[in-house]
């Protein structure tokens, strides 16, 4: 293995690690051992079927939304709307469920659910590219801004036409098993919906280096410019990014909603988009690596939750994005300390052959 | 009641225009500080901590412009001295500000049976001048933080246009090799700035702890970081433009706090009027065509070319 | 011996990937005219501004009147009364002329009237005509360097260095320039100037220092030279000039036909102000003239980049006007781009990627819906056999090649895209003597396979070396269509200014 796939791999282990080891330092104010948590987390995440299997299920939706970052910003483009696309997706993915619950066998359910739920994320996303392209707005703004709106829209649907027939609570009813997404690990919470993450994964890879259209994408992503110069349309292509980019965050309200919930509460996955934005930098936007740090992140959110759970000890649940935080600096670091090295072993290098 | 609302609105916007004039000097400078959301956040916190440990509002403030000043420090030096991406930095920053507010709120209060409260900053009426029919109670009817904030503008407009480091740092912006070729540091000059930005900012998210609510909730700050970075940008990059930005947005987030507590939602559901805010930077942002993106905004200088 | 102004011992620098100095020793003497002379990339610039205190130097040291100095910034170096003008300028466009000579140069309150006036007296006794309250990004380029050599004068320069200071002038302004350099230094200053023309050295300087590949290779007095040794200095050997047939004759069937074309924004003067030509197969058509002239834009007119506010232009008889740059690339229209990393090439691709830049609709590259990657491979190695591209591989990153190379894959693609004409702006710019070489005998071979060429250049022995016919461009319009052997640089030279000239008279 060449010195710079080492290097890589080396610094980012050396990241995680020193990321995770700064978050422990903040247990230690709450009077807690860190080592002994920590070992006792990763213990029952490797020894208990369950807790595996929701590690998987938390990085899910990760897959997704680091996804629909990722995709756009192969376009030198900003969508920080994935999480108002996943709230879209899951408002289409609990209403159509709702509706069509034990009207139609499961598996067209879950089909026409997945399709309508892309089609929504994409729309919203597709509406963002064309405000772009149009009247070249800032994305970044309009992508961030659109997030609220859709909260806000969820949040009225939810005390109006969404509400559960109780009538009591801001959420909706449940849906009945025939509308789930059938699990795929028995004895865990883990469902399809991470086959369809790593797929969706995959489907991304081939599309933005194999075909045309990702070249396209690609090239209009590196130096627009050249790209129109080439007879590239780079508008058409910023709508189009943007379509599938918050497509992909917009199935993740179709996991989350059909695989997990099974309905559509207040509050619920509020962190995916950022958390996504991370994955997608620490995975440097590379769709495979997305599926890899995204476990990484569905695993500290599991170690959160179960530190959270300890008995005697109070660990808040926010100890989750300080330990998501820390790495995430910590690996951005290290982009700095893999270029500081590469340029010293090219300058040893240059003075080696000087001298012979 | 036309007054009190508009007095509300001016009070609304002092933390927009802290932020915002902070972003307009660093993005002169070419600094995007994308990181403002967290800084805020950090600055509303530190406010509360430093308020309710000492009873102190002043020593709160001061906690808030330093605890902006530590974020800005570390978006500075990774973004600057390690030339990262900028975006991808400030999100970090903001994910990490918002777990370290919330766990540290918790290491340090444990969970309260009541939410804790602090006596916000109380109004000043300015003796004589509040007295003025309409502007008066209007304008001169306010908080501390808000007369630093009017003092603060003719300050940001003479330093930036009449003075040699504003020349310098708006040519940084534009040029930085302009700047470099004349010996001057451009990384130091941008750090500079961030810091300002850190302090300012800081400063503004106090403003929500300790000078209007009287309480910390993680999520005090929801999105308005985010507003002073866009008005900075729908202002054209001018202190006039930020003035006028925030007051626009001030007024809006004025109205749709008033619109919620006397039961608008007859005509209008409440969430609407929470959104408006930002529907309104939407419809902004698209009808607005930028003419004075400084040149150079969000791209790490480097010597060797 | 007097003890020289400046002495450079021993300098050396080593950038990541690259030798710029090694071991530069030379000295530069009170009163002198120095020519710092050598192809691009042989560290010219590098070794000037480490004096200037932009880089700092891994080994060596700086000497001034005999005293070692420390320079590890441009104020150290403005101290000592050095002042360097470099080649891309350093002005801030949107900053008037004061406001962009007085930067780093007053404290606290500035008073915009006092500084105006200063600068004006200043422009004033050196005989600059400047308007010091206009933006510099809406000069001239030739006076937007007269505020560069007046921002060193305010700070009382008794060095100057130029980095290839006539580049964008023409050559009445390069004279007025010699003339400035003259005076500058028969009041007791020096003068440094980096450059690769042959000419101006022989003109005005009084030493020349040759580099090649980072290192001294030559440091002789200008009147014991001439201009083939310092072309042997500069690239180590003997140059082959490529063989040009002229044999005009043969039926000439009209390729690219352009007829009043005119391109204008609202209240400005025009880009392309009603320009009419045709270029026949197996012609290089040669545009001169100094950039910014509108060559660009007529360019990017043909291409499809620009629409033309009025005009017809027409390929092979075809009206391709309202063409896209799409469809004009299936008309078998190439174009090299002057500006090669933002409109020819995606620096972070790989070889073969690039190659396919403009061709990526075409089924050609598709198999099963993806790309063909064996296929694109095959192509981009054919390319690398043909035009000599010093590169690993097909699958080498672009942005890894040298200027010349890059250029040349740029050149391959359009060669193979351009089979009806071909667009060349400035195709050799900032590449050394054996790459300018090979490019020209490309440019001479499809001539001979009976394209049509637009050659669009800055360099007037490029234009003499392959044009059939010359037009002199100038604010937008053609000042004359001319066959080639009707000009001489001191015509040329005219007609680039806006002078015309009377062909009867002339003769």
């Amino acid at each position: 293995m060449d010195a710079k796939s080492r290097d890589l791999i080396i610094t980012n282990l050396l990241a995680i690690s020193a990321g995770l080891v700064l978050s422990g330092f903040a247990l230690i104010f709450l009077g807690v051992d860190p080592i002994a948590v920590f070992g006792n987390a990763l213990k029952t995440i490797f020894t208990d079927k369950y807790t595996l299997g929701d590690v998987f299920l938390k990085a899910t939706p990760l897959i997704f939304t680091a996804l629909a970052f990722a995709f756009t910003f192969k376009a030198n483009l900003f969508n920080i709307g994935a999480q108002g696309q996943f709230y879209m997706g899951a408002i289409v993915a609990i209403a159509v469920s709702l509706k069509l619950d034990g009207l139609i066998p499961t598996g067209l359910l879950l089909a026409v659910v997945c399709l309508l739920t892309f089609i929504a994320g994409g729309l919203v996303g597709g509406l963002i590219g064309f405000l772009k392209a149009r009247f070249n707005a800032n994305e970044f703004l309009v992508s961030m801004m659109s997030t609220y709106v859709v909260l806000a829209l969820m949040n009225y649907l939810l005390r109006t036409f969404l509400k559960e027939s109780k009538g009591e609570y801001p959420q909706t009813d449940a849906l009945t098993r025939a509308a789930w997404i059938p699990t795929l690990v028995g004895g865990t919470r883990l469902h399809m919906g991470f086959v369809l993450a790593v797929l969706a994964a995959v489907g991304v890879w081939v599309l933005l280096y194999k075909t045309p259209l990702g070249y396209r994408i690609r090239a209009v992503g590196s130096n627009a410019q050249a790209a129109e110069m080439s007879g590239i349309n780079s508008k058409r292509i910023y709508i189009t990014a943007f379509f599938i980019s918050g497509a992909l965050a917009g199935l993740a309200g179709f996991t989350e909603v059909n695989g997990v919930q099974h309905m559509l509460i207040q509050g619920f996955n509020t962190g995916i988009g950022s958390a996504g934005l991370g994955i997608a930098i620490l995975a440097n936007a590379n769709p495979i690596g997305i599926i890899f740090a995204s476990i990484l992140f569905g695993a500290l959110n599991v170690i959160g939750n179960l530190m959270g759970r300890m008995p005697g000890i109070n660990i808040p649940s926010s100890i989750i994005e300080l330990m998501q935080g820390c790495v995430m600096i910590f690996v951005i670091i290290s982009y700095y300390a893999r270029s500081y090295m590469d340029n010293r072993r090219e300058k040893s290098k240059l003075k080696k052959v000087e001298e012979s | 009641m036309i007054i009190n609302l508009l007095n509300r609105a001016l009070l609304m916007s002092t933390p927009l225009l802290f932020g915002a004039l902070a972003e307009v000097v660093a993005e002169r400078s070419g600094m995007m500080v994308t990181a403002i959301e967290g800084i805020f956040l950090v600055g509303a916190w530190g406010g509360f901590v430093g308020s309710y440990l000492t009873g102190s509002t002043t020593v709160g403030i001061l906690m808030a412009m330093c605890s902006g000043l530590v974020v800005a420090c570390i978006y500075g030096g990774i973004t600057i001295f390690m030339k990262q991406h900028q975006v991808v930095t400030g999100t970090a920053l903001n994910i990490l500000a918002a777990g370290f507010c919330t766990y540290f709120q918790r290491v340090i209060f444990g969970v309260p049976t009541s939410p804790l409260k602090i006596t916000p900053l109380a109004n000043l009426p300015i003796p004589f001048l509040s007295g003025i029919p309409v502007i008066g109670p209007v304008i001169f009817n306010q908080n501390i933080l808000t007369y630093i904030v009017y003092l603060l503008i003719p300050a940001v407009y003479f330093m930036l246009y009449r003075t040699s480091i504003g020349l310098t740092i708006r040519s940084t912006g534009e040029n930085p090799e302009a700047v470099d070729v004349a010996g001057i540091s451009v990384n130091k000059i941008r750090f500079m700035t961030v810091l300002l930005a850190g302090i300012m900012g800081g400063l503004a998210g106090s403003f929500y702890s300790v000078g209007y609510l009287g309480m910390f909730t993680s999520n005090i700050i929801g999105g308005r970081g985010w507003i002073a970075f866009a008005i900075c940008f729908l202002g054209n990059w001018n202190p006039r433009g930020a003035v006028i930005g925030t007051l626009v947005f001030g007024f809006a987030e004025a109205i749709s706090i008033y619109m919620q507590t006397i039961g608008g939602g007859e005509y209008f559901p409440n969430e609407f009027f929470i959104a408006l805010p930002y529907i309104l930077t939407i419809v902004l942002t698209v009808s607005r065509k930028n003419f004075n993106v400084p040149a150079k905004l969000g791209i790490p200088y480097s010597k060797e070319n | 011996m007097s003890v020289p102004f400046f002495e450079l011992q021993g300098i050396s620098k080593y950038f990541a990937r690259v030798i710029a100095n090694k071991d530069i020793s030379f000295s530069i003497r009170r009163g002198e005219v120095l020519a710092l002379l050598g192809e691009n990339g042989a560290g010219k610039s590098t070794i000037m501004k480490i004096l200037y205190g932009l880089y700092k130097a891994d080994e060596g040291r700086i000497l001034m009147d005999g005293k070692e100095q420390k320079i590890t910034s441009p104020k150290d170096a403005m101290k000592l009364g050095v002042s360097m003008i470099q080649q891309h300028f350093s002005l801030v466009p949107a900053h008037t002329v004061t406001e962009n000579i007085i930067l780093g140069n007053v404290r606290g309150k500035i008073d915009y009237k006092k500084c105006e006036e200063e600068v004006e007296q200043l422009a004033k006794m050196y005989g600059f005509d400047i308007p010091v309250r206009a933006k510099v990004g809406e000069l001239d380029i030739g006076v937007q360097q007269k505020a560069e050599i007046l921002k060193a004068l305010y700070l009382k320069a008794n060095l100057l260095i130029m980095d290839e200071p006539t580049a964008v002038l023409t050559p009445q302004e390069s004279d007025k320039l010699m003339e400035f350099i003259k005076n500058f230094t028969a009041q007791g200053n020096s003068v440094v100037f980096i450059t690769h023309k042959l000419k101006e050295v022989m003109e005005v300087a009084d030493r020349v220092i040759v580099m090649r590949n980072g290192r001294v290779c030559g440091d002789l007095k200008a009147e014991d030279t001439n201009d083939i040794e310092l072309s042997r200095l500069m690239i180590g050997k003997d140059l082959v000039q490529p063989e040009r047939n002229f044999d005009s004759a043969k039926e000439r069937t009209v390729c690219l036909s352009v007829k009043n074309v005119t391109v204008q924004h609202k209240k400005e003067s025009p880009l392309i102000n009603n320009i009419s030509f045709d270029i026949y197969q197996g012609e290089v058509f040669g545009i001169a003239g100094v950039s910014g002239n509108g060559q660009e834009e007529l360019c990017q007119v043909i291409c499809g980049a620009l629409e033309a506010g009025s005009g017809t232009i027409c390929l092979k008889g075809k009206d391709i006007t309202k063409d896209s740059i799409k469809d004009r690339i299936a008309h078998g229209i190439g174009y090299v781009p002057v500006n090669r990393h933002r409109d020819g090439m995606i620096s972070n691709m790989t070889l073969a990627e690039n190659m396919m830049l403009k061709t990526s609709y075409d089924r050609q590259w598709l198999k099963g819906g993806l790309i063909n990657e064996n296929k694109l491979a095959g192509y981009a190695k054919q390319a690398i056999d043909d035009y000599q591209i010093k590169a690993p591989g097909p699958d080498a990153e672009v942005k890894g090649l040298s200027g010349g190379n890059q250029q040349k894959v740029i050149l391959a693609r359009e060669v193979d895209i351009g089979k009806e004409l071909l667009i060349l702006n400035q195709p050799t710019r900032g590449l050394d003597l054996g790459a300018i070489n090979h490019i020209h005998t490309i440019i001479l071979r499809e001539r001979m396979k009976g394209k049509a060429i637009l050659l669009v250049s800055t360099e007037l022995s490029e234009i003499f070396r392959l044009c059939d016919r010359i037009a002199v461009m100038y604010k937008g319009s053609f000042m004359g269509i001319y066959k080639s052997e009707e000009l001489n640089t001191e015509r040329i030279g005219l007609l680039m200014a806006g002078y015309s000239y009377d062909k009867e008279a002339a003769n």
